[in-house]
Order: C-alpha cells, then structure tokens, then sequence
C-alpha cells in the first residue's frame, strides 16, 4: 500500500521535473524523484541499487547544471512563448512513441533465460554505503566538487560578461 | 705477415678520408699526406710481396668471411699497383697544383689505390666485388671533378662499367651457387652449360674493367675531360692490371677454360677486333691524350687475345703485356701532361719541334712509343712476340689481325711523335720549358723499367710471370725465359711490318708534308672515309647505340609509367578525395545526425551480437 | 598505493585551494607541476615495489577495493606524461591567470577520474569514475565560453549522455543477472548463462556505449566537433588520453575481465574498428583544419588499437597496448605542435601556412617523428606497433581486415605528409615571415615526447618485453 501511494509520488515528480520550464524547479524535481525512488528500492531490500540510484542522480544532476549554465542565455518572454509552442509542435510525437513502447513492452516477453542470484540484501544502506562502496563515494564526491567548481566558473565568467 | 695485409687497404682509404677533412686553404698538407701514403703503401708492399699469406675475419655472417690472400700473382700486382701509385702521386703534386677540387682529386686517387689492392688480394668473390663496385665510384668521381662536360662524361663511364659490373655481380652470384662457396681459390668450374654462362658474365666483367670493346667508349671521352694524372694511373694501369688480373684468374684458377674450347675462341676474337678497330680510331686522331686513349684500349685487345689462346705462350706474352702496357702507357699519358703543362695544349695540329724545349720529356716519349709499336729491345716487343706466338698457334688469322694492329700502331705514334715533337717550333712556344724535376722523375724512373724489363726480360718472365701459371703446363721448360724471343720467323716479319710502318709515314709526310696529316691517306682512304666519319660523330659508339634503344624503351615504360602513375595518382587520389570530401559532407555537425548514427550503430551492435546466439 | 591514487589529487585539489588569495593562484602551475611528478615517482616506487608497509595501512583504513596491474601502471604512466605536457602549454596558451587556475583545478580532477578509472574492479565504479573525467572536460571545454567550444562541449555532452544511459541499462542488466557488480562476479553469472540474449544484448549495449566515449564510427559525431573547438591544453588532454581511457582502456579490460572473446564481440570489435580506420583516415584526407584533421586521424589510430583487441590472440592484444601506448604519445606530440603553431602563427586553415619548420626548427622536427611514427614507418615506435597489429590479424586468419590496415596505413602517411608538406615544409610565406617559435613550454613538450616515441622505437625490444607484454598478461594470463 505504502509502496503504491511512493510510486504514485514518483510518477509525478517525475512528471513535474519533464513539464516544468524552469531549470531550477527541473533539477529540485529530478532530485525529488531520484529520492522517491531510493526510497522504494530500500524498501524493496534492494539497498545496493539504492545506492547507485543516488550515484547516478549526482551525476546526473551536476551534468545536467552545468550543461545548461554552460549554454543557457537568459530568453526575453516572447521568445520563451515561441520556443514552448514550438517544442509543443516539434516534439508531438514523443509521447506518442512513449505509449506506444510501453503498450509494445507489455506484450513482448523478455526472455529472462539466465539463473537469478540469490538475494544478496541483508545488508542497510550504511553497510553498502560506508563499507562496500567507498570507492563510489569518493568519486560521487569529486564529481560534486568538479560540479560546483564548474557552476562556480561558468556562472561567475556570465556575470562578469 | 699475414696481419699486416689490411694495412694496405686501410692507410690509404685513412689517407683519403683525413684529406678530405682538411679544409682546402690548408696548402701542401694534402699532398704530404698523399706522398706518405703512398710511400707507406709502397714500403709495405716491398716487404710483404714476396711472401704467401692470407689474412681473414669473420664478417657480416653468412659464411662471408673478409679474407686476404696475398701470393706471387696478387704479390705482383699489387706491387706495381704501389709503385704505380706512388710515381703518378708524384707527379700530381706538381702537375695538379693549383686545380680545383685537390682534395677529392688526392682522396680519389689514394683511395683507388686502396680499392685496387683490396680487389686483388680478396680472395672471397663478395669482398672482391664490394672493392670492385668502390674502384666504379672513384672513377665516377674522378672524371666527374674535371671539368664542364666531365659530368656528362662521368655519367657515361657510370653505367657503362656499372652495367658490366652488374654482369659481373649475376656472375659471381651465379657462380656462388654452382660451386656453393664465393671463396676464389676453392672455386673450380667447367666451361659448359650453365657455369658457362657464368664464365661469360664474369669476363664481360673483367674484360670491361680492362676497358676492352665494346665497353670501351668512356675511356677516349674522359681523357679529354677528366684530370691527366687519372688517365694515368686508373684506365693506363691500375683498371687494366686489374681487369687483365681478373680475366687471369677466372680462365687461369676458376674455370678450366682450355685451348681449342668457344671461350678460348670468343676471348680471342674480342681481342683482335679490340686490338683492330682501336687502333684505326687512334690512327686518325688529332689530339695527344685522346691518341693515347684510343692505344690504351687497343692494347688490351693483345693481353686478351694472348690469354684467350690458352696456351702457355701466349698467356705468357698476354700477361707479361699487361705490365709492359701499364708502364708504357702510362709514362706515355706523363708524357702527354708534361706536354699540356709546359705547352698548354694537347691538340697535335698546334704543337711541333718540342724536341729541342723538352728532350727528357721526348726521350720517354720515345722510349715508351717505341716500346708500345713493338720495336725491340724494348719491353713491348718481347711480350707481343710471345702473343703473336701464341696466336699463330692457334690460327694465321689471328696472327694476321695482331701484326696489323702492330702495323698501325707503330704508324700512329711515328704521326704523333713527329707531329708533336719534330717538325718547326711554334712561335708561342719558344718560351717553353723543360718540364719540373718531380714530373720527370716518374716518367724516367718508368722509362727505364721499360727498357730494363726489355734488355733483360728474362728477370720479370722469370719471377714474376712464370709462377703464375699452374706448375703443370710445362711452362718453365720453354726457353722464353732466357729472354730470346722464340721463332725468327716472327722477328722478321715484326720488324717488316715497322718497316712498313715507317715508310707509310714518310709515304704520308711527303704527300701532306706535316707530321700530324700522316695519316690522312688511311683516314681519307675511299672505303674507310664514310667509317671514319660515323666514328668520329659518336654513331657508331656502343654506348650511344645502347643509349639510343634505352631511350626508345625508356619511352615505351614511360607510357607505361604514365598509364600506372595515372591509376595511382590521378584514379586512386581522386577516389580517396572523393570519398573523403563525402564523408566530410556527411559530417554536417548536426546533433540529429550524430545521435542517429550512434543509435543506428546500437541498433546493428544488438542484432550482430544476438544473430549469433 | 592503489588508494592513494585517488587521495593523492584530492589532497592536491585541496592544496591548490587553500584560502592563499593572489598567492596560490600564482603558484597553481608549480603546485599542480609537482602534484603530477610526485605522482609520476610514486608510481613507480609502487612499481618497482620500493615502497611496501605504509600502503597496506592505508588501503585498509579506506576500505577501497582496487588493484594496480602492470597495464594500470602503464595507462597511469601515460596520464601523469600527458597532464604535464597539458600542463606545460597551458601556461603558455591561456592567458588569463584565473582562467588557467580553472583549467589546472579541472586537470587535476581529470586525473582523478582517470586513475580511478584505471584501478576499479567494478563495473559501477568504472561508471562513476568515467563521469567524473566526462564532467571534469565538459567544464574544460567550455571553460572560455567561446561560442564554437560550447557547441562542442555540448556534443560532448549530449553523446556522452547517450552512452552514460547505455552503459547504465547495461548495468542494471548484468547487476540483475550477477547480484553484484564486481568484474569477479560478473564474469562468473556470464560464464554461467553466456548464451543468454538478455545478456548479449547488455553486452552489445555496453559496448556501444564505450564506443561512443573512445569516438568510434558511426559513434564518433562528437570528436570532431569537441577536439577543434576545445582550448589547446584542453584538446591535448582529451585527444591525447581522456579518450582513450574512458573508451579504449575500458573496453579492453571490460572485454579481458568480463565479457570475454566470444567469436561475436571480437567481431564487432573487428568491424567496428576497421570502419573507424578507414572513415577516419579518409575523413581526416579532406579536413583543412589542422586540429580537425587529428581529430579524424585519431579516429583511425584507435580504430587500430580496437582492431588489435578484436584479434583476440595474444599477439593482437599486445599490439594493441603497444598502440595504445604509442598513440597516446605521438597524438599528444601532433596537439602540441598544432597549438604551438595557433598560438604563433593564430592560424589553423592549413591552406594558409607554409614553411613554419624554417621559423619553427624544433615544432618541425618533432611533427616529423610524431607524423612517422603515426604512419608506420620503422624505426619509430608506431611501426612495430601497427606491424604487430597487422601480422596478428593475418595470423588468425582475418587477410581481408589485414589488407584494409595496411591499405590504411598508406592513406595516413598521405594525409599526414599533406599536413607537413603544407604546415612546415616549403618556402616561408611573406605574412608568416616573424612567427618564432611557440614558448619554451610547447619545446620542452614536443622534445620529452618525440624522445619517448623515438626511445620506444629503437629499444623496442627492451620496451616490448618489459613494458607491453606484463601489461598484456593483465589481461589475458
């Protein structure tokens, strides 16, 4: 019951971080579904893939703001009015293509033809977290100082110009 | 001894190399070094040339060893090759002094020096060809520091010796794998089938060295453009002990060639048209060294045909010819630089009455002439009896072509010494000299060797030319040695042709009344007058006839060239442009395309992967 | 040691910015200079097994699982040289000392990620590091914001997320199929179900992702685009060895250690690579930028060390370490040369040069050892590698893939004579008449580098036996 009303939440933060036109509200949205999504796989005793979950999200999050800062010039209205309607007319087909995979998803079988693993779990996110993947910490850590490094750079070089 | 061997190969090949580090204002320390040289080599060479020896390394694997073998034969050359050397370096430092390019000119010489002696004493085909293939580049060199057309001149000789030389490389390859070892004294071939075609190669090899027919074109060319010191010491002596060594040692050691066999008749042939034809061209010429240059290929035609008997006779005289000629011909080209030095010119219709200038220079002149035309008692005479001897036994023809080559030779240099020497003085020539001490010195002391080996022949038949021959030939017992020459038959027949020789000239004077025109009546004869022009004009020059079909099938592969340049340069690059200026065009930098094709290549990634499952 | 070489640059990242003001920026260059000496010697201290006690202590008190072979040793050796040489023309080319503090910082975390790279032992790990370096060039890219450098750090960008995906569904595939994502157990659940076309398609996806990072055809659209328009210290850094860890060393250890030569990977390896010399050598034929024309060039070169991989064999693996190693120094050397010859001439159209090797002898020269050796033309380095490569794929029989390198090879001495005949060689053109040469920095550079290539080639034997095949046992004992 619990695990349904969280994916409910994931489905629309999700929903809100595609929709939403600003980038900060876009990336506080990734953040919030990458969390939602933590969540349900901790409490699915996956707390490995919990982990990755939240490395993946910091590079994600740190790639995606420092690509837009890297690009972005700030719109006047008007423009923002034309590119939305554009998109909207661009990318009709999207969604489409998006229902149609799933429906096509829900028919094909795949073949899971191999041995599963027994469960590994038994361990907590602070195990896996501190004990088995210290390695992806200190990285996850660099890519955040790289990340800031370069939200600090790219952002002061534009307000300098 | 044996290890001191390599020293005459490596001081003079030093020699050179410090010449030609020594920047050019540095005067006279080129030619000490050249003269101590020389006199090094020269002093070595006394010492080691009477002993047997070898000397050998290991070199380069292969079963290729450097290995020197010195003995009577390679003794002997190698001594004249140092007392050749020595003389002309002599007479170099006076006569080249102020030319150009000295320093080559001297590290050229030393190291033909150097060459020649490490071609004679190898005594392992491939060491011998390596010294052989070297002695091309210094006379390619040589010529080449000449003048304004020497280059032209140096490029002939280059392939003319070089095409021969590679002969001579399919020879000793062809060789090699016959007898399966490159080692000369262990190489023992019959003249038949293939090894024949060996035995052929080899000889065009050597004969070319020699400056033999029809390899013989560069030779008249250089004398006139190359340095006079050269003409000297490499085509006059060096190349001819050389080549002659050679053809020597592969019908003497390497091959049992016999008498009566179709090599025996080819070398003889060879040698009397080389003998003939050189000699009518050096008749009607009108210049002192290019006179000379056509009697330095003339007489090679007596050694090969005296080798090219077979018989002890004349293998003998053949030999004994070939160092007789070297002393002659090359006091005679002294001669000749004395002449261009003191007198300035060498052309014989601007010379006349240097007799009374230069009496030395004449009497050398005279000395080497005589003993070139066969007059007795000098040394030609002797070693031409004993060719004539061989020949006649072997057929009249022969004989016949030989005596008349005799005829004409004697017939030419009374034309060149008369023109040159006798006759009124000019006037721009009253002021010459005699010629300075150091030039004279060599071509005495060579003067008087021809007359010694002359007056007392049975010293070098004896001592050095008899042990040449195998022990079994029954050589010794012939009384050549006493130094009498063997029938009187041929004396008098030798001496009525001189005679002739003699009154053809006066024949000649009389008619034109000037020395140098003597000859004008065989030159201007009906039937010899149309031969004579073509000769003159170069058409009849093996190497222009080459040149000729060269070009002509050199036009054939150039269109070939052209075709295959216009497939790979034109086709290929065009293709290659046209495919890269297509994939460039593909690449249109837009995000679309790119991500497109890498999905594309997703797509192709997973069906491969999974076609195979 | 093996976690020092993550702690050593974080350590370092810290030192360079320590609250110092004016005074650290000023001394950025020599603190990162010896940053990357420091850990060029402790390299080869742990090599060379000098220092033993004091590592074990601290691998234990991090708890990091990694390991350093002979071919991390190698890739690590080849980072630390190409750091420096992009260290060295940074100081030259970036003017702006604030600009050159960024850039070194982000070396710095590149190095991080690289070495991180080079030592994990699992496939997740392996991804994390691999967007560490991503990020850190992105940022690299676009540090100067001119409008060409941020379209191509955005291709950059917009390609690697595409392969940051794959390599991601890849991932959670094999995580699903093994339980863990070590390279141990990994190889293990493949050996176990390799047949599996879930897997096999995992693999393919992987695989494709890593093409896209080591620009592969059709994977390539990116380099082009990010190689010339980055910064010259920046093209340097990513052409000469971000690339080449993120996609080739990667694909080499991940096809060695877990997925395996299966006849159908070494396949794709083969075709793959085979396109990428062959596009990538015509490509590079009619391409008038200098830096462009490397761009495609390298292409080619690493579809060599690719095509080595796919042999399989033990001959084709060495061969392509052997490559990798030489194209990583002589591709490194020809970036240095094009950006002496940009920061002294401002030009990059190659049809407006002309004669530079008069004004610039030792940028001339060593254009021509890098050039040789990139063509194949013994003695130099490249020769032995790209003969190696070549009688490794005759000798299992591949003649067809043997031809088109050979071919190949041809078409890239051509294009690279095109480039010296029009840069260097030649008569000076009149508006080129003051150029001089670039700065003592670019020299030195180009001179370490063309000694190296010129080294590994005439002790090849010395080189092969003690650098290439221990790294070769790494990967297939």
């Amino acid at each position: 019951m619990l695990n349904t009303g969280l994916l409910i939440i994931l489905s629309l933060a999700a929903l809100w971080t595609v929709m939403t036109r600003s980038l900060i509200k876009s990336t506080i949205g990734l953040a919030f579904t990458s969390i939602v999504l933590t969540i349900i796989m901790f409490r699915l005793n996956s707390p490995l893939a919990a982990v990755f979950e939240l490395s993946v999200c910091t590079g994600l999050i740190t790639v995606i703001f420092v690509s837009t800062i890297s690009l972005a010039s700030p719109l006047t209205p008007k423009e923002v009015e034309l590119l939305s309607a554009a998109r909207l007319k661009r990318f009709w087909y999207l969604p489409v293509i998006l229902v149609l995979v799933g429906v096509g998803l829900l028919f094909v079988k795949v073949p899971l033809d191999f041995p599963l693993p027994h469960n590994p779990a038994g361990h907590d996110v602070r195990t896996v977290l501190w004990n088995e993947r210290v390695l992806d910490l200190f990285g996850q850590v660099i890519i955040l100082l790289a990340g800031a490094f370069g939200v600090a750079v790219l952002f002061k070089e534009r307000k300098k110009k | 001894m044996g290890n001191y061997i390599p020293l005459l190969i490596t001081v003079p090949c030093i020699a050179a190399l410090l010449i030609l580090s020594i920047p050019g204002r540095v005067r006279f320390v080129r030619e000490a070094i050249a003269v101590l040289a020389v006199t090094v080599n020269l002093i070595v060479t006394l010492i080691l040339f009477r002993g047997n020896a070898t000397f050998s390394m290991p070199w380069a694997g292969f079963g290729f060893e450097f290995i020197l073998r010195m003995y009577h034969f390679s003794g002997f050359i190698v001594l004249a090759t140092a007392g050749f050397g020595f003389l002309v370096t002599i007479y170099s430092t006076v006569f080249m002094n102020g030319k150009k390019y000295l320093g080559q000119f001297y590290a050229y010489l030393l190291l033909s020096v150097g060459a020649t002696n490490g071609a004679v004493l190898a005594d392992n085909l491939a060491l011998m060809l390596f010294f052989w293939e070297g002695l091309l580049l210094f006379v390619f060199g040589m010529i080449a520091i000449g003048g304004k057309n020497a280059f032209k001149t140096a490029t002939k000789s280059f392939i003319i010796v070089g095409i021969s030389d590679l002969c001579m490389l399919a020879g000793i390859a062809l060789a090699g794998y016959l007898c399966g070892t490159l080692k000369i004294s262990a190489i023992s071939l019959p003249v038949a089938g293939l090894s024949g075609v060996a035995f052929v190669l080899l000889v065009i090899g050597a004969i070319s060295k020699a400056g033999s027919m029809p390899f013989h074109s560069w030779i008249p060319d250089a004398a006139i453009d190359a340095p006079l010191p050269f003409m000297a010491i490499l085509p006059a002596s060096l190349e001819k002990l050389l080549g002659i060594y050679f053809l020597a040692r592969i019908t003497l050691d390497m091959f049992k060639a016999i008498e009566g066999t179709w090599a025996s008749m080819l070398l003889m042939i060879i040698g009397v048209i080389t003998i003939l034809l050189a000699v009518m061209m050096a008749l009607i010429q009108k210049d002192y060294k290019k006179l000379l240059s056509y009697h330095a290929i003339s007489q090679v035609g007596y050694m090969i045909l005296g080798i090219g008997t077979m018989v002890p006779a004349g293998i003998i005289g053949g030999l004994f010819h070939m160092i007789n000629h070297a002393l002659y011909k090359s006091c005679l080209f002294l001669t000749g630089g004395s002449v261009e030095r003191q007198a300035g010119t060498t052309d014989l219709t601007k010379l006349g009455g240097l007799l009374r200038k230069m009496p030395v220079t004449f009497t050398c002149f005279f000395i080497a002439a005589a003993s070139i035309s066969g007059v007795p008692p000098f040394n030609g005479f002797f070693s031409k009896e004993l060719v004539y001897d061989g020949a006649l036994e072997r057929g009249f023809i022969f004989y016949a072509g030989a005596l008349l080559g005799s005829f004409l030779t004697a017939a030419s240099f009374l034309k060149l010494g008369h023109a040159a020497y006798l006759g009124t003085l000019r006037e721009e020539h009253k002021g010459v000299k005699e010629a300075p001490l150091p030039m004279l010195v060599p071509m005495i002391a060579i003067a008087s060797v021809c007359v010694f080996f002359g007056l007392w022949n049975s010293f070098p038949l004896r001592h050095f030319i008899q042990p040449i021959l195998p022990a079994e030939s029954g050589a010794p017992s012939l009384p050549i040695a006493t130094g009498a020459p063997l029938s009187t038959g041929l004396v008098v027949m030798t001496l009525i042709a001189l005679a002739a020789a003699l009154l053809n000239h006066f024949y000649g004077y009389k008619k034109t009344g000037s020395g140098v025109k003597a000859s004008d009546h065989i030159h201007y004869a009906p039937a010899l007058r149309g031969i004579y022009d073509k000769a003159e004009q170069g058409i009849l020059d093996p190497f222009n006839i080459g040149m000729h079909w060269a070009a002509f099938v050199s036009r054939v592969g150039w269109l070939c060239d052209r075709a295959i340049d216009w497939l790979y340069n034109v086709l290929i690059v065009q293709a290659s442009l046209l495919i890269a200026s297509g994939i460039r065009r593909l690449h249109n930098g837009s995000y679309k395309t790119y991500i497109l094709w890498s999905l594309a290549g997703l797509v192709f990634v997973i069906y491969f992967l999974l076609r195979t499952v | 040691m093996p976690s020092l070489v993550i702690l050593v640059p974080l350590i370092a990242l810290l030192i360079l910015n320590l609250p110092l003001g004016e005074v650290m920026r000023k001394a950025s260059f020599w603190v990162a200079l010896g940053f990357f000496i420091f850990q060029t010697v402790l390299l080869f201290c742990h090599h060379f097994r000098c220092i033993c006690g004091s590592e074990r202590f601290i691998n234990s008190f991090f708890g990091m699982d990694v390991s350093v072979d002979h071919l991390s040793f190698m890739v690590m050796f080849l980072v630390n040289i190409v750091a420096l040489t992009s260290l060295l023309v940074a100081r030259h080319a970036i003017k702006d000392s604030d600009a050159r503090f960024n850039f070194i910082n982000l070396i710095v975390i590149a190095s991080a990620g690289m070495n991180g790279v080079t030592v994990a032992k699992d496939i997740f790990s392996l991804y994390v590091f691999l967007e560490v370096t991503a990020v850190a060039l992105f940022i690299a890219i676009a540090l100067q914001r001119e409008p060409r450098a941020l379209e191509g750090a955005f291709k950059y960008i917009l390609l690697s997320s595409i392969a940051t995906v794959m390599m991601l569904t890849s991932i959670a595939v094999l995580f699903f199929a093994a339980g863990d994502t070590s390279f141990a157990s990994l190889k293990s659940a493949l050996q176990v179900s390799g047949k599996s076309p879930v897997l096999l398609a995992a693999i393919g996806v992987f695989i494709c992702g890593l093409f896209i990072k080591g620009g592969l055809v059709p994977f390539h659209g990116w380099l082009p685009d990010a190689y010339s328009a980055a910064p010259a210290p920046v093209s340097v850094l990513l052409a000469g060895i971000v690339t080449k860890v993120s996609g080739i060393y990667t694909l080499m250890r991940l096809v060695a250690a877990v997925f395996g030569f299966k006849a159908a990977v070494c396949d794709v390896l083969l075709f793959g690579g085979t396109l990428s010399i062959l596009v990538g050598a015509f490509a590079a034929l009619g391409q008038k930028d200098f830096k462009r024309m490397l761009a495609y060039s390298s292409i080619s070169q690493v579809g060599y060390i690719i095509v080595g991989l796919g042999t399989g064999t033990a001959l084709g693996i060495a061969g392509a370490i052997f490559h990798f190693f030489n194209h990583a120094i002589f591709k490194t050397l020809l970036f240095v040369n094009a950006a002496a010859v940009e920061e002294s001439t401002g030009l990059r159209n190659m049809n407006k040069m002309g004669g530079l090797s008069s004004r610039m002898p030792v940028t001339g020269a060593t254009s021509v050892m890098a050039l040789l050796s990139n063509a194949g033309i013994p003695p130099l380095a490249g020769f032995w590698s790209k003969v190696i490569i070549i009688i490794a794929l005759w000798v299992s029989g591949r003649y067809a893939y043997a031809v088109i390198a050979i071919l190949a090879a041809v078409v890239t001495l051509a294009y690279l004579l095109i480039m010296q005949r029009k840069v260097f060689f030649g008569n000076i053109r009149p508006e080129l008449d003051g150029t001089k040469e670039a700065g003592p920095g670019y020299v030195i550079a180009s001179v370490v580098l063309a000694a190296i290539t010129v080294g590994a080639g005439i002790f090849f034997p010395y080189v092969f036996d003690h650098v290439i095949i221990p790294a070769r046992s790494a990967l297939l004992p």
